[in-house]
């Protein structure tokens, strides 16, 4: 019973049937025939002569008139029992039976992959998935396009948590730790279950008994744990290193609820962020960069997003106007921002008191250009209720984080963008976890009012401040009871580890936010020995026999999810349907229900506002903590996809760094990859320094979720760990803001980096234009060049693929870049090799800065194959193992390839990617399980690149032909097209007139060819990007070596 | 040396005897070797064996050992090859085409440049074939009938014309030495003092017995098969430069390629005889008769002048890439010349533009150190010519992102120093092997039974 069984069949199997078991081991739910079942001699020996074409039968057969044999049929005898002599020596038959696919599961057919909905949760942002299941194991996760939450993007995090399910570290049975008296030693044995839950129940009759955990978007798990608090008086405490209690106090501040409310970015015509990476790391950065996108696929009409940033985020890059600024401005920024508003006269009726006083120069005080940061103020007000202002994430947890979120609520509600943009009620309410919480538990544990606490997915003894003494606090609690799936630094500081099932094998159920109710459904069953969370709390209340009838009663967690959405969700949703049928369709698409919407504005409660003064003292460097798009708070640092993918910004794998300035860097004497020693308070860390083009140069920004000592061979002393500067300043734990101390530690440390070049050298790779460029002509800085050929070139009579990529959508997030690895099977490689030149990706993202260094400006282009019509690298390949297809793409075909490497020296794009070792060798058990069996595991040796996703292309023909019609534009998706959250790229047939991809061939302006001067005739289109700033670009004449230098109408630069 | 201005300056000194000569040339292959070619011999053979080993960890292990990357798809291989195809050329220029021009003086380097272009050949035929990630696999490049279609190799692609080039070169280089070598083995068997040496050296002579109808026969396929080696001296080198001169990349995209490849191998060919020439002389100091300091500095000549034609190339490569106003053409010249590689470009341009120079002067020239000395720093700056060809023109193409450096390991290192080990070793082999000079062509031109008035050579 230690696991949640979804397989109903087996779940049938009672005890009775066991013992009875008859002596020889017959499946005997199916038979062949009513002879099979009577097991008739008859049958029996048509069984013998079942394989009519056995060479042995046929000798039998013709015993005694060998002269009938030809010599031609006894030579294919002869070869056809030496193969069977070969195939018995080779292949190793178990002894005992093994059972192939006879009984096939109804909705299985080998060969084709089954999806079923599912969830992920990262801490602070949900998803609705598809998860992709080959012969019953989840292969590739993709986004369920039906799913109202997330419309079927899946951040990166949320893709690569497939590689967690096979991480062969993971825990696979129930430990216990034998600790001597001052808990020093760390000696986990495994033990049963049996045991753990006898000894757990022992400590937990003795009450006292807290639940530590992170923020739990399931309402099914919460009312597990809320049963269970019932049954043992325990108490649940939420807390993540990532919280968003400072948005939820500044609403209570300011609007009397604490909820996080969500923001529509697609709504806004005018984005202010102060330091929120709601494109990269801040609440929901997949669905905020969906709507931010969608609010910009008309240019005309796009909307326009200002930065004020300490660290250099994916926001930051993206942004049309950027303001570099340190963290302890970020107020002064929006009391400034107030200010400008309230001094022209407008936003009458909010009083502002005296709070704004010190503010009436903030511009002067934060060194930016009095008219810009007016202009910003006037757009903000110009676009009064279509516009937002955000602030928040780890870099806005200064002393003054409180005061800047009421001073955003408050700019908001001035602004009338209240329930507008800003909508409560469509707010994640189940974002509960604060630092407050976790506060006040350590007060109780070191007061010894915990007995027992059950850690459950939260690692404290990792990213929790070394400032609130939990460590030590720990030590004074009897039990502690772990329920995780790896052994990380808190598991191996607790009693017990009552191990956790993975996400991909647990049931359960998610309510991301208010309205829309999602069904996380198990995609295998358990690999190992482990149980659920959920599950073991109800098994320990059933051992005590307390609590609610219902958390003792139901033997798995998915019985009690049911009964508690039919109890609890069904009246809800149910819109005139049965509960089967509701449930049905729960699986089937994933979820039910609407977002909620509307609520209109809330009543600012004035003095929350007028109360407002600054408290953080500027200093010359200041700190900035920041999260990583790839690994977040450090969960998944042990998986290998998400350290292997570049920074989005900085391009650099595998490591954690010190951003710093460039003006800093000259100050401090400093080169890229030398050590420095950052130190906050009495805490230091020595850590490589990257400077940063664009950075503030008063800021220290270093990302956390580094520098793990216990995730995995392959995160552990992945870079440092930052949390180790975050501070407790009265009784609030700080991250950004504080005073730093850095200093030259001598020696250097290589920090590798996936692109070799940050400038386009005036060349035309990344086409920007301005909006008034835009307003001039529609193809404003595409040089298009003239080309003409002596040959006709290829005909495509039937498809001929393409791709367009649009950059102005992308907004360089990488989630393709995940979707790729996982759909192709590319090898990940490590830091060495990386910085050899050997990354493996098929695509990959190029990012460069233009403009001046000090203020550059970043741009991306997702760069994969551009399967040309004139392919360079097909002529030279001396094996013809790359081709040309009759649809236009470029085959590569693994089985020729010798390794010339010739083709890559002769790709203008060089997107083609060498098997330098035998990198599959390297697949360690049971990692090859998530392989796609439908894409080749490329040996050493061996070209490789983007196939257009051949395989998906086959798939989507064969379903067209079957159901016999053609081929419909949006029918066959890639992979990374799928990831992409803001729907940049685009894949089609060019040879169907109404695709998408063929609209944008023939008539979009904004298209290019990336270096279509050298006439390789690239299957891509690149859509040129548009930056929202009212600026013209000089005009600048072709062949000219200098940059697109932006020159602002006025004088004034930004 | 001679108070005749209009007479000849003989080809071989020491007013030798026709037996002196057999006996002078014979020695080599018929003595205990002395202690100095011990030592070259176990250092070369030592280097060899190590050469073997890496090769074979190369090949079992991966290509990823060595310093190719992603941008940087070839290196030390694919230049080591190409520097070692060029040295072959000097030997069957000087056999074949200075043959059809009656320039006697070849006679005496003849064979030896020759037996170089063999060897060198050897070596570089051994690159294109471990360069590969699947070198198991690389009889995939030849045209055979198969059972796979059949599938036909890429008759368009520039590296599969490499292998016929490479490959006809390889035998028709072979055929010819090897039949010049035909009479000289004769006579070995007719000197060999023991059962042994005369069957081998019987049988390799092929039944010579030096008639005059053997004779009339040899100099006619001498004469044929000088003349079909003659085109391949171009043709190879032209060939091997299609693998640059055909791809798109700017820096190999150009079509100054072909002659500018040929001018280079003859040059470093010539630097290759010079080093060998010097310490056969210093080896075997009998020799110094036959290679004369006058036969030296004829090649020296040629050095300096093809010295000038690859600086001449250089020069044009900058000029066509100004004039032709393509951005990326004229990025990978200023790179090369200013970049982070700019350092092997400026050895380069030093080492064979540059120091070749000092042969304006004819002290130089005729100096042995200093032409040794300068004949090194030409092989090492055509090295450095392949090297700068491959890797500045692959690290920074088209768009700057793929930018990168060639990441130069210690295979690179074992890879480019073995390969002189196998060629030296074999070379110093075929030393104690085969008669180093042609003992039936040198006799001909040797004034010996002709008057002292004889007007020029015979």
């Amino acid at each position: 019973m230690n696991n949640e069984n979804h397989d109903h069949e087996a779940a049938k199997i009672t005890n009775d049937q066991i013992e009875n078991r008859p002596l020889v081991e017959r499946h005997t739910n199916y038979w062949r025939s009513f002879d099979e079942l009577n097991n008739t001699p008859e049958f029996q020996k048509s069984l013998s002569t079942e394989f009519m074409s056995s060479p042995l039968r046929a000798e039998s057969l013709n015993e005694g008139d060998s002269d009938k044999w030809a010599r031609r049929e006894f030579l294919k005898l002869m070869g056809a029992s030496m193969a069977l002599t070969g195939a018995a020596g080779c292949i190793r038959r178990p002894v005992q039976k093994i059972v192939p696919y006879v009984n096939q599961p109804e909705e299985v057919t080998l060969g084709i992959p089954n999806y079923y909905s599912s969830t992920y949760f990262d801490g602070q942002e949900g998803f609705g998935l598809r998860v992709q299941s080959r012969e019953g194991r989840p292969t590739h996760i993709q986004g369920n396009p039906d799913h109202l939450y997330n419309h079927g993007a899946v951040s990166v995090r949320g893709q690569a948590s497939l590689l967690g399910l096979y991480d062969p570290e993971r825990l696979q049975a129930p430990h216990r730790n034998l600790f001597n008296e001052k808990r020093t030693n760390k000696e986990t044995v495994s033990t049963s279950w049996e045991d753990l839950d006898k000894k757990v129940v022992e400590e937990l009759k003795k009450g006292s008994v807290y639940i530590l955990s992170g923020n739990i978007p399931s309402p099914a798990t919460q009312a597990v744990i809320d049963d269970f608090g019932k049954a043992f008086g325990s108490q649940h405490v939420v807390w993540e290193p990532i919280s968003n209690d400072d948005i939820a106090e500044g609403q209570r501040a300011s609007y009397g609820e604490a909820v996080v409310p969500y923001y529509r970015f697609q709504d806004a015509k005018m984005i202010v962020s102060i330091d929120a990476d709601f494109l990269g790391t801040w609440l929901r950065p997949v669905s905020f960069t969906r709507d931010y996108a969608n609010g910009r696929k008309q240019i005309e009409k796009m909307s326009r997003m200002v930065s004020f940033d300490s660290t250099y985020s994916l926001t930051a890059a993206n942004a049309d106007l950027r303001f570099k600024i340190k963290p302890s401005q970020q107020l002064t920024v929006v009391m400034g921002l107030i200010n400008e508003i309230v001094a022209a006269g407008h936003g009458g009726g909010m009083s502002t008191g005296s709070a704004l006083t010190p503010f009436k120069d903030a511009a002067a005080q934060l060194g930016l250009n009095p008219e810009a940061f007016k202009k910003v103020a006037m757009d903000l007000w110009n676009n009064a209720g279509k516009s937002v202002v955000v602030a928040g994430g780890l870099q806005t947890r200064t002393a003054d984080s409180h005061q800047l979120q009421i001073a955003v609520n408050f700019l908001n509600s001035l602004l009338g963008n209240d329930g507008k943009t800003v909508v409560a009620k469509q707010g994640m309410s189940r974002l509960k976890s604060s630092y407050a919480n976790m506060t006040e538990l350590v007060k109780k544990m070191n007061q010894g009012a915990v007995k027992t606490l059950i850690i459950y997915r939260s690692n404290p003894l990792y990213a929790l401040t070394k400032d609130l003494g939990f460590a030590e606090a720990l030590n004074k609690v009897n039990t502690v009871i772990y329920a995780g799936e790896r052994m990380d630094e808190t598991a191996a500081k607790a009693h017990f580890i009552a191990t956790d099932n993975h996400q991909l094998e647990t049931w359960n159920d998610a309510e991301f936010n208010g309205g829309l109710y999602s069904i996380h459904q198990p995609l295998i069953r358990t690999m190992y020995d482990t149980r659920s969370f959920q599950l073991s709390l109800m098994t320990w209340a059933f051992i005590a026999n307390v609590g609610p009838k219902r958390l003792i009663t139901y033997e798995t967690f998915y019985d009690y999810l049911r009964a508690f959405t039919k109890e609890e969700m069904f009246s809800k949703h149910a819109s005139g349907r049965d509960f089967e049928t509701f449930w049905n369709d729960l699986l089937q698409k994933g979820m039910v229900g609407e977002e909620a919407s509307g609520g209109g504005a809330r009543g600012f409660r004035g003095d929350a506002f007028t109360n407002i003064k600054k408290k953080t003292a500027s200093s010359p460097y200041e700190l900035a903590l920041y999260q990583k798009v790839q690994i977040g708070d450090g969960t998944l640092a042990n998986i290998a996809w998400l350290h292997e993918l570049p920074d989005p910004v900085t391009k650099i794998v595998w490591d954690n760094y010190a951003c710093v300035s460039i003006k800093a860097a000259e100050n401090l004497k400093l080169k890229e990859g030398d050590l420095v020693e950052v130190k906050v308070g009495d805490k230091k860390i020595t850590i490589p320094a990257h400077i940063q083009p664009g950075l503030h140069d008063e800021v220290v920004a270093i990302a956390v979720g580094y520098g793990r000592t216990m995730a995995g061979k392959v995160g552990n002393k992945v870079g440092q760990d930052a949390y180790i500067l975050s501070s407790v300043v009265n009784d609030e734990v700080l991250f950004a803001g504080l005073p730093v101390e850095i200093k030259k530690a001598g020696g250097h440390y290589d920090l590798v980096t996936t692109q070799g070049h940050d400038s386009m050298e005036g060349r035309q790779i990344v086409v920007t234009a301005t909006n008034k460029d835009y307003e001039q002509n529609k193809e404003a800085n595409i040089h298009r060049h003239h080309t003409w050929s002596i040959w006709s070139g290829h005909q495509y009579s039937g498809h001929k693929w393409g791709m367009t990529i649009d950059l102005n959508s992308c907004t360089g997030c990488s989630a393709c870049m995940i979707a790729c690895q996982s759909e192709n099977n590319i090898h990940v490689v490590g830091k060495k090799y990386i910085m050899q030149g050997r990354e493996m990706h098929w695509i990959r993202i190029d990012r460069y800065y233009t403009g001046d260094v000090a203020n550059a400006e970043a741009v991306f282009q997702p760069i994969t194959c551009q399967h040309c019509d004139n392919a360079p690298c097909e002529t030279v390949c001396p094996v013809a193992a790359t081709v040309h297809s009759s649809e236009g793409l470029n085959e590569m075909v693994y089985n020729r390839c010798v390794g010339t490497r010739y083709c890559s020296n002769n790709c203008p794009y060089k997107v083609r990617r060498f098997n330098w070792f035998n990198y599959a060798k390297l697949i360690e058990k049971p990692m090859h399980m998530a392989l796609n069996p439908e894409v080749t595991v490329r040996p050493r040796g061996v070209m490789e690149k983007c196939t257009f996703c051949v395989q998906r292309i086959k798939v989507g023909k064969n379903v067209a032909k079957s159901e016999g019609r053609l081929l419909k534009d949006g029918d066959i998706k890639v992979a990374c097209e799928v990831a992409c959250p803001t729907t940049a790229i685009v894949f089609g047939d060019l040879n169907d007139d109404n695709s998408r991809v063929s609209k944008v061939f023939k008539a979009e302006p904004r298209a290019y060819a990336l270096l279509e001067e050298w006439y390789a005739k690239p299957a891509i289109r690149y859509l040129s990007k548009i930056r929202n700033n009212d600026l013209v670009t000089a005009p600048k004449a072709h062949g000219d070596e200098h940059k697109n230098q932006v020159t602002p109408p006025e004088g004034g630069h930004v | 040396m001679n108070s005749n201005p209009m007479r000849r300056v003989p080809l071989v000194l020491g007013n030798k005897t026709l037996k002196q000569i057999t006996d002078d040339i014979c020695e080599p292959v018929e003595t205990i070797p002395s202690k100095g070619w011990m030592a070259l011999f176990l250092g070369a053979k030592t280097l060899f064996i190590f050469y073997i080993l890496t090769i074979a960890i190369v090949v079992s292990t991966g290509m990823g050992l060595l310093g190719v990357n992603h941008p940087v798809g070839w290196g030390t291989m694919i230049i080591t090859f190409v520097f070692w195809v060029g040295i072959g050329h000097a030997g069957t220029l000087i056999s074949a085409i200075l043959f059809l021009f009656r320039q006697k003086w070849r006679t005496s380097v003849a064979r030896s440049a020759e037996a170089m272009t063999v060897f060198a050949v050897m070596t570089a035929g051994i690159f294109p074939l471990i360069h590969t990630g699947r070198p198991w696999l690389d009889f995939w490049l030849f045209p055979y009938p198969n059972q796979r279609g059949p599938l036909w190799v890429n008759f368009r692609s520039p590296l599969l014309w490499d292998v016929f080039a490479i490959s006809t070169y390889a035998t028709v280089s072979t055929v010819f030495w090897f039949i010049g070598l035909i009479p000289d083995l004769a006579t070995l068997k007719d000197r060999a003092k023991n059962k042994i040496r005369y069957m081998v050296y019987g049988a390799l002579s092929l039944g010579w017995r030096g008639t005059a109808k053997n004779w009339s026969h040899y100099e006619m396929l001498y004469l044929i098969l000088a003349g079909l080696s003659t085109p391949l001296v171009l043709s190879v080198h032209t060939i091997v430069s299609f693998d640059f001169a055909v791809s798109n990349l700017p820096g190999w995209h150009s079509t100054i390629f072909p002659p500018y490849f040929v001018a280079g191998a003859i040059f470093s060919g010539f630097a290759m005889v010079i080093t060998l020439m010097s310490l056969m002389r210093i080896g075997f100091p009998k020799f110094k008769d036959y290679i004369t300091i006058d036969h030296m500095e004829v090649m020296n000549k040629i050095i300096m002048m093809t010295g000038l034609m690859v600086g001449y190339a250089y020069g044009s490569e900058f000029l066509i890439a100004w004039y032709s106003g393509n951005d990326y053409e004229r990025y990978v010249f200023m790179n090369r010349a200013m970049g982070p590689y700019a350092w092997s470009y400026w050895i380069m341009i030093a080492c064979n533009v540059f120091i070749p120079q000092i042969f304006w002067k004819r002290n130089f020239r005729r100096s042995i150190p200093v032409m040794f000395v300068v004949s090194i720093f030409v092989n090492i700056g055509m090295w450095f010519e392949r090297f700068v060809i491959t890797v500045t023109s692959l690290h920074r193409d088209f768009l700057p992102s793929n930018w990168g450096q060639y990441a130069w390991s210690m295979y690179d290192t074992a890879i480019l120093c073995g390969s002189f080990g196998m060629f030296f070793t074999i070379f110093l082999l075929y030393l104690r092997v085969f008669p180093a000079i042609s003992i039936a062509e040198i006799k001909p031109v040797m004034n010996v039974g002709k008057e002292d008035d004889n007007k020029g050579a015979h």
